[in-house]
Protein backbone atom coordinates (compact mmCIF):
# COMPACT_ATOMS: atom_id res chain seq x y z
CA UNK A 1 0.00 0.00 0.00
CA UNK A 2 2.62 2.31 0.56
CA UNK A 3 4.60 2.37 -3.21
CA UNK A 4 0.53 3.40 -4.20
CA UNK A 5 0.74 6.87 -5.51
CA UNK A 6 -2.13 8.49 -4.05
CA UNK A 7 -3.80 10.12 -7.33
CA UNK A 8 -7.31 10.58 -8.82
CA UNK A 9 -6.18 8.46 -11.42
CA UNK A 10 -5.10 5.51 -9.36
CA UNK A 11 -8.17 5.57 -7.33
CA UNK A 12 -10.20 4.98 -10.56
CA UNK A 13 -7.81 2.51 -11.66
CA UNK A 14 -8.38 0.79 -8.62
CA UNK A 15 -11.79 1.31 -8.56
CA UNK A 16 -11.80 -0.92 -11.97
CA UNK A 17 -9.67 -3.43 -10.92
CA UNK A 18 -12.42 -4.07 -7.41
CA UNK A 19 -15.46 -4.28 -10.42
CA UNK A 20 -13.45 -6.59 -12.20
CA UNK A 21 -12.71 -8.64 -9.12
CA UNK A 22 -15.82 -8.64 -7.51
CA UNK A 23 -17.53 -10.02 -11.08
CA UNK A 24 -14.89 -12.67 -11.07
CA UNK A 25 -15.84 -13.68 -7.67
CA UNK A 26 -19.49 -13.50 -8.75
CA UNK A 27 -19.25 -15.63 -11.68
CA UNK A 28 -16.55 -18.33 -9.76
CA UNK A 29 -19.14 -18.82 -6.79
CA UNK A 30 -21.89 -19.28 -9.19
CA UNK A 31 -19.52 -21.97 -11.20
CA UNK A 32 -18.53 -23.04 -7.66
CA UNK A 33 -22.20 -23.47 -6.97
CA UNK A 34 -22.90 -25.43 -10.19
CA UNK A 35 -20.13 -27.76 -9.37
CA UNK A 36 -21.02 -28.39 -6.00
CA UNK A 37 -24.50 -29.96 -7.47
CA UNK A 38 -22.92 -31.80 -10.23
CA UNK A 39 -20.61 -33.40 -7.56
CA UNK A 40 -23.55 -34.33 -4.82
CA UNK A 41 -25.25 -35.73 -7.75
CA UNK A 42 -22.11 -37.76 -9.21
CA UNK A 43 -21.73 -38.96 -5.59
CA UNK A 44 -25.43 -40.20 -5.35
CA UNK A 45 -25.36 -41.85 -8.37
CA UNK A 46 -21.89 -43.83 -7.38
CA UNK A 47 -23.31 -44.93 -4.10
CA UNK A 48 -26.73 -46.72 -6.65
CA UNK A 49 -24.08 -48.12 -8.53
CA UNK A 50 -21.37 -49.09 -6.00
CA UNK A 51 -24.30 -50.80 -4.45
CA UNK A 52 -25.19 -52.74 -7.89
CA UNK A 53 -21.79 -53.78 -8.38
CA UNK A 54 -20.99 -54.87 -5.46
CA UNK A 55 -24.56 -57.45 -5.27
CA UNK A 56 -23.62 -58.01 -8.62
CA UNK A 57 -20.00 -59.16 -8.07
CA UNK A 58 -21.24 -61.70 -4.71
CA UNK A 59 -23.48 -63.21 -7.13
CA UNK A 60 -20.69 -63.67 -9.62
CA UNK A 61 -18.21 -65.40 -6.52
CA UNK A 62 -21.06 -67.43 -5.71
CA UNK A 63 -21.67 -68.73 -9.50
CA UNK A 64 -17.85 -69.25 -9.26
CA UNK A 65 -17.62 -71.01 -6.03
CA UNK A 66 -20.29 -73.44 -7.41
CA UNK A 67 -18.24 -73.44 -10.57
CA UNK A 68 -15.23 -74.64 -8.68
CA UNK A 69 -17.42 -77.60 -6.97
CA UNK A 70 -18.83 -78.43 -9.73
CA UNK A 71 -16.04 -78.70 -12.53
CA UNK A 72 -12.92 -78.35 -10.09
CA UNK A 73 -10.45 -75.78 -9.57
CA UNK A 74 -8.28 -76.40 -12.43
CA UNK A 75 -10.75 -77.12 -15.44
CA UNK A 76 -12.45 -73.97 -14.43
CA UNK A 77 -9.05 -72.23 -14.64
CA UNK A 78 -8.08 -73.98 -17.54
CA UNK A 79 -11.19 -72.63 -19.26
CA UNK A 80 -10.91 -69.18 -17.78
CA UNK A 81 -7.50 -69.67 -19.90
CA UNK A 82 -9.25 -70.30 -23.07
CA UNK A 83 -11.33 -67.73 -22.63
CA UNK A 84 -11.71 -64.48 -25.34
CA UNK A 85 -10.61 -61.14 -23.39
CA UNK A 86 -11.82 -58.40 -25.58
CA UNK A 87 -14.07 -55.77 -24.75
CA UNK A 88 -15.38 -53.13 -27.06
CA UNK A 89 -15.36 -50.03 -25.18
CA UNK A 90 -16.49 -46.85 -26.62
CA UNK A 91 -14.91 -44.18 -24.61
CA UNK A 92 -16.17 -40.54 -25.53
CA UNK A 93 -15.80 -37.25 -23.65
CA UNK A 94 -19.26 -34.83 -22.53
CA UNK A 95 -18.02 -31.71 -20.94
CA UNK A 96 -19.11 -30.08 -17.77
CA UNK A 97 -18.20 -26.44 -17.29
CA UNK A 98 -14.99 -27.13 -19.17
CA UNK A 99 -14.05 -30.17 -17.27
CA UNK A 100 -13.63 -33.55 -20.01
CA UNK A 101 -15.40 -36.27 -18.11
CA UNK A 102 -15.12 -39.73 -19.86
CA UNK A 103 -18.57 -41.32 -21.18
CA UNK A 104 -18.02 -44.81 -21.13
CA UNK A 105 -20.23 -47.17 -23.93
CA UNK A 106 -19.61 -50.98 -23.87
CA UNK A 107 -21.29 -52.57 -26.48
CA UNK A 108 -22.52 -56.09 -25.52
CA UNK A 109 -20.83 -57.60 -22.70
CA UNK A 110 -23.17 -60.30 -22.15
CA UNK A 111 -21.86 -62.64 -24.57
CA UNK A 112 -23.03 -66.65 -25.70
CA UNK A 113 -21.55 -69.51 -24.75
CA UNK A 114 -20.06 -70.17 -28.22
CA UNK A 115 -18.61 -66.57 -28.27
CA UNK A 116 -16.79 -66.92 -24.73
CA UNK A 117 -14.34 -69.08 -26.84
CA UNK A 118 -13.58 -72.19 -23.84
CA UNK A 119 -14.74 -75.34 -25.45
CA UNK A 120 -18.46 -75.93 -24.18
CA UNK A 121 -18.13 -80.07 -24.60
CA UNK A 122 -15.38 -79.90 -21.78
CA UNK A 123 -17.23 -77.70 -19.72
CA UNK A 124 -20.35 -77.70 -17.38
CA UNK A 125 -23.56 -74.98 -17.89
CA UNK A 126 -22.09 -73.80 -14.26
CA UNK A 127 -19.36 -72.14 -15.97
CA UNK A 128 -21.66 -70.28 -18.05
CA UNK A 129 -23.59 -69.47 -15.25
CA UNK A 130 -20.76 -67.94 -13.70
CA UNK A 131 -19.67 -66.46 -17.18
CA UNK A 132 -23.21 -64.71 -17.20
CA UNK A 133 -23.28 -63.38 -14.05
CA UNK A 134 -19.30 -62.00 -14.17
CA UNK A 135 -20.46 -60.12 -17.91
CA UNK A 136 -23.41 -58.60 -15.87
CA UNK A 137 -20.79 -57.36 -13.25
CA UNK A 138 -18.23 -56.17 -15.97
CA UNK A 139 -20.89 -53.68 -17.46
CA UNK A 140 -21.55 -52.09 -14.24
CA UNK A 141 -18.12 -51.59 -13.17
CA UNK A 142 -17.58 -50.11 -16.21
CA UNK A 143 -20.68 -47.48 -15.64
CA UNK A 144 -18.81 -47.26 -12.31
CA UNK A 145 -15.63 -46.30 -13.66
CA UNK A 146 -16.97 -43.84 -15.28
CA UNK A 147 -18.78 -42.02 -12.71
CA UNK A 148 -15.50 -42.62 -10.42
CA UNK A 149 -13.74 -40.73 -12.84
CA UNK A 150 -16.10 -37.94 -13.83
CA UNK A 151 -16.45 -37.46 -9.60
CA UNK A 152 -12.38 -37.59 -9.53
CA UNK A 153 -12.08 -34.64 -12.33
CA UNK A 154 -15.07 -32.39 -10.51
CA UNK A 155 -13.59 -32.73 -7.23
CA UNK A 156 -10.28 -31.51 -8.80
CA UNK A 157 -11.79 -28.94 -10.26
CA UNK A 158 -13.65 -28.05 -7.39
CA UNK A 159 -10.67 -27.75 -5.11
CA UNK A 160 -9.41 -25.12 -7.30
CA UNK A 161 -12.18 -23.10 -8.20
CA UNK A 162 -12.91 -23.06 -4.09
CA UNK A 163 -9.32 -22.00 -3.69
CA UNK A 164 -9.65 -18.82 -6.34
CA UNK A 165 -13.05 -17.38 -4.72
CA UNK A 166 -11.86 -17.47 -1.21
CA UNK A 167 -8.54 -15.87 -2.69
CA UNK A 168 -10.66 -13.21 -4.46
CA UNK A 169 -12.91 -13.08 -1.13
CA UNK A 170 -10.29 -12.73 1.56
CA UNK A 171 -7.35 -11.86 0.11
CA UNK A 172 -7.80 -9.50 -3.42
CA UNK A 173 -10.65 -7.78 -2.92
CA UNK A 174 -10.07 -6.48 0.74
CA UNK A 175 -6.66 -5.31 -0.45
CA UNK A 176 -7.58 -3.40 -2.97
CA UNK A 177 -10.63 -2.27 -0.75
CA UNK A 178 -8.06 -0.93 1.65
CA UNK A 179 -5.78 0.76 -0.79
CA UNK A 180 -8.82 2.39 -2.24
CA UNK A 181 -9.50 3.62 1.42
CA UNK A 182 -6.21 4.82 2.11
CA UNK A 183 -6.25 6.50 -1.63
CA UNK A 184 -9.56 7.86 -0.36
CA UNK A 185 -8.36 9.37 2.79
CA UNK A 186 -5.06 10.85 1.46
CA UNK A 187 -6.85 12.45 -1.24
CA UNK A 188 -8.99 14.37 1.47
CA UNK A 189 -5.97 14.90 3.83
CA UNK A 190 -4.26 16.96 0.75
CA UNK A 191 -6.87 18.77 0.26
CA UNK A 192 -7.63 19.70 3.78
CA UNK A 193 -4.07 20.76 3.91
CA UNK A 194 -4.77 22.71 0.34
CA UNK A 195 -7.93 24.47 2.08
CA UNK A 196 -5.96 25.45 5.20
CA UNK A 197 -3.11 26.61 3.05
CA UNK A 198 -5.25 28.87 0.95
CA UNK A 199 -6.68 30.11 4.52
CA UNK A 200 -3.73 30.91 5.80
CA UNK A 201 -2.09 32.66 2.33
CA UNK A 202 -5.50 35.01 2.43
CA UNK A 203 -4.96 36.08 6.47
CA UNK A 204 -1.24 36.93 5.23
CA UNK A 205 -2.73 38.91 2.42
CA UNK A 206 -5.15 40.63 4.27
CA UNK A 207 -3.24 41.39 7.15
CA UNK A 208 -1.05 43.07 4.56
CA UNK A 209 -3.31 44.57 2.72
CA UNK B 1 1.61 -12.26 -14.19
CA UNK B 2 -0.62 -9.99 -12.46
CA UNK B 3 -4.04 -10.67 -10.59
CA UNK B 4 -6.09 -8.80 -13.11
CA UNK B 5 -5.03 -10.97 -16.04
CA UNK B 6 -5.59 -14.44 -13.96
CA UNK B 7 -8.85 -12.87 -13.63
CA UNK B 8 -9.83 -12.02 -17.48
CA UNK B 9 -8.07 -15.57 -17.78
CA UNK B 10 -10.25 -17.23 -15.16
CA UNK B 11 -13.15 -15.79 -16.78
CA UNK B 12 -12.43 -16.34 -20.15
CA UNK B 13 -12.44 -20.01 -19.31
CA UNK B 14 -15.71 -20.07 -18.00
CA UNK B 15 -17.59 -20.27 -21.42
CA UNK B 16 -14.91 -22.97 -23.21
CA UNK B 17 -17.25 -25.76 -23.06
CA UNK B 18 -19.71 -24.44 -25.27
CA UNK B 19 -20.37 -25.40 -28.37
CA UNK B 20 -19.29 -23.82 -31.71
CA UNK B 21 -22.67 -24.61 -33.23
CA UNK B 22 -25.69 -26.29 -31.75
CA UNK B 23 -27.52 -29.21 -33.65
CA UNK B 24 -31.01 -29.93 -33.77
CA UNK B 25 -32.78 -32.96 -32.08
CA UNK B 26 -33.84 -34.02 -35.13
CA UNK B 27 -29.99 -34.29 -36.49
CA UNK B 28 -28.81 -35.37 -33.11
CA UNK B 29 -31.39 -38.57 -33.78
CA UNK B 30 -30.35 -39.05 -37.02
CA UNK B 31 -26.61 -39.19 -36.31
CA UNK B 32 -24.89 -42.29 -35.28
CA UNK B 33 -23.07 -40.62 -32.69
CA UNK B 34 -24.91 -37.70 -32.08
CA UNK B 35 -22.04 -34.93 -30.58
CA UNK B 36 -20.87 -31.51 -30.61
CA UNK B 37 -17.89 -29.63 -30.89
CA UNK B 38 -16.98 -27.54 -28.00
CA UNK B 39 -15.19 -24.16 -28.77
CA UNK B 40 -11.56 -25.72 -27.23
CA UNK B 41 -12.36 -28.41 -30.02
CA UNK B 42 -12.99 -30.72 -27.17
CA UNK B 43 -15.63 -33.62 -28.10
CA UNK B 44 -19.07 -33.41 -26.52
CA UNK B 45 -20.75 -36.43 -26.88
CA UNK B 46 -24.76 -37.12 -26.29
CA UNK B 47 -26.08 -39.73 -24.60
CA UNK B 48 -28.84 -41.42 -27.05
CA UNK B 49 -30.98 -42.71 -24.20
CA UNK B 50 -31.61 -38.74 -23.53
CA UNK B 51 -32.20 -38.18 -27.23
CA UNK B 52 -34.70 -40.32 -27.12
CA UNK B 53 -36.39 -39.03 -24.23
CA UNK B 54 -36.48 -35.66 -25.35
CA UNK B 55 -38.21 -36.86 -28.72
CA UNK B 56 -40.84 -38.22 -26.98
CA UNK B 57 -41.11 -35.26 -25.00
CA UNK B 58 -41.93 -33.57 -27.98
CA UNK B 59 -44.09 -33.65 -31.23
CA UNK B 60 -41.97 -34.79 -34.74
CA UNK B 61 -42.94 -31.01 -36.34
CA UNK B 62 -40.64 -29.41 -32.94
CA UNK B 63 -37.27 -32.06 -33.01
CA UNK B 64 -36.18 -29.33 -35.81
CA UNK B 65 -35.93 -26.39 -33.88
CA UNK B 66 -35.06 -27.79 -30.32
CA UNK B 67 -31.17 -27.01 -30.52
CA UNK B 68 -28.96 -29.04 -28.65
CA UNK B 69 -27.38 -28.89 -25.92
CA UNK B 70 -30.05 -26.69 -24.17
CA UNK B 71 -28.40 -23.75 -22.07
CA UNK B 72 -28.44 -23.13 -18.40
CA UNK B 73 -27.56 -19.74 -18.28
CA UNK B 74 -26.52 -18.08 -15.36
CA UNK B 75 -27.13 -14.15 -15.34
CA UNK B 76 -24.92 -12.32 -12.88
CA UNK B 77 -28.54 -9.69 -13.23
CA UNK B 78 -30.52 -12.37 -11.48
CA UNK B 79 -29.03 -12.86 -8.94
CA UNK B 80 -26.72 -16.02 -6.67
CA UNK B 81 -28.55 -19.35 -8.09
CA UNK B 82 -30.87 -18.18 -10.41
CA UNK B 83 -30.51 -19.89 -14.03
CA UNK B 84 -32.32 -18.82 -17.16
CA UNK B 85 -33.67 -20.94 -19.85
CA UNK B 86 -34.32 -19.30 -23.08
CA UNK B 87 -36.04 -20.47 -26.19
CA UNK B 88 -39.64 -21.36 -27.05
CA UNK B 89 -38.81 -25.14 -27.36
CA UNK B 90 -36.30 -25.24 -24.37
CA UNK B 91 -39.15 -23.73 -22.35
CA UNK B 92 -41.65 -26.28 -22.73
CA UNK B 93 -38.92 -29.05 -22.29
CA UNK B 94 -37.56 -28.10 -19.16
CA UNK B 95 -40.89 -27.22 -17.73
CA UNK B 96 -42.01 -30.56 -18.37
CA UNK B 97 -39.16 -32.00 -16.59
CA UNK B 98 -39.81 -29.45 -13.75
CA UNK B 99 -43.21 -30.55 -13.68
CA UNK B 100 -43.26 -25.66 -13.84
CA UNK B 101 -45.66 -24.07 -15.92
CA UNK B 102 -43.68 -22.37 -18.87
CA UNK B 103 -44.91 -19.50 -20.74
CA UNK B 104 -43.16 -17.72 -23.23
CA UNK B 105 -39.51 -17.91 -24.43
CA UNK B 106 -37.65 -17.60 -20.65
CA UNK B 107 -37.84 -19.39 -18.36
CA UNK B 108 -35.82 -18.54 -15.00
CA UNK B 109 -35.10 -21.60 -12.72
CA UNK B 110 -33.62 -21.71 -8.95
CA UNK B 111 -30.59 -23.94 -7.33
CA UNK B 112 -32.82 -27.17 -6.69
CA UNK B 113 -34.70 -27.05 -10.15
CA UNK B 114 -31.08 -27.01 -12.46
CA UNK B 115 -30.16 -30.36 -9.98
CA UNK B 116 -32.93 -31.49 -10.90
CA UNK B 117 -32.58 -30.81 -14.60
CA UNK B 118 -29.20 -31.98 -15.05
CA UNK B 119 -29.97 -35.22 -13.31
CA UNK B 120 -32.56 -36.00 -16.67
CA UNK B 121 -30.24 -34.42 -18.97
CA UNK B 122 -26.43 -34.51 -17.78
CA UNK B 123 -25.74 -34.78 -21.55
CA UNK B 124 -27.49 -32.18 -23.13
CA UNK B 125 -27.46 -29.69 -21.21
CA UNK B 126 -25.17 -27.29 -20.36
CA UNK B 127 -23.98 -24.34 -18.19
CA UNK B 128 -23.79 -20.67 -19.26
CA UNK B 129 -21.79 -18.16 -17.55
CA UNK B 130 -22.87 -14.72 -18.78
CA UNK B 131 -21.52 -11.69 -17.15
CA UNK B 132 -23.75 -9.43 -16.47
Amino acid sequence: MAMVAPTRMELLKLKQRISLAQRGYDLLTEKKDALIIEFFEILRRIKEARVGAFEQLSASYRALSTCFAVMGTIETRQASKEAKRELQVDVSTRHVMGIVVPTLRVEKVERTALARGYSIHTTSSVLDEASREFEKALELLVELAELEESARAIAKELEKTKRRVNALDYIIIPRLRATVKFIAMRLDEMERENFSRLKRIKAIFEARA
Amino acid sequence: MSVDRLIKLELSKLNIHLPKQRISLKDALRSAEPHVTARDGSVHAFKREELELLAKMLPETDWEKLQLPIFISFDLKLGRGTAKIAGDIEVKVVSQILRKEGIGDELLIYRPEVAILRKNLPTTTQYFFMAG
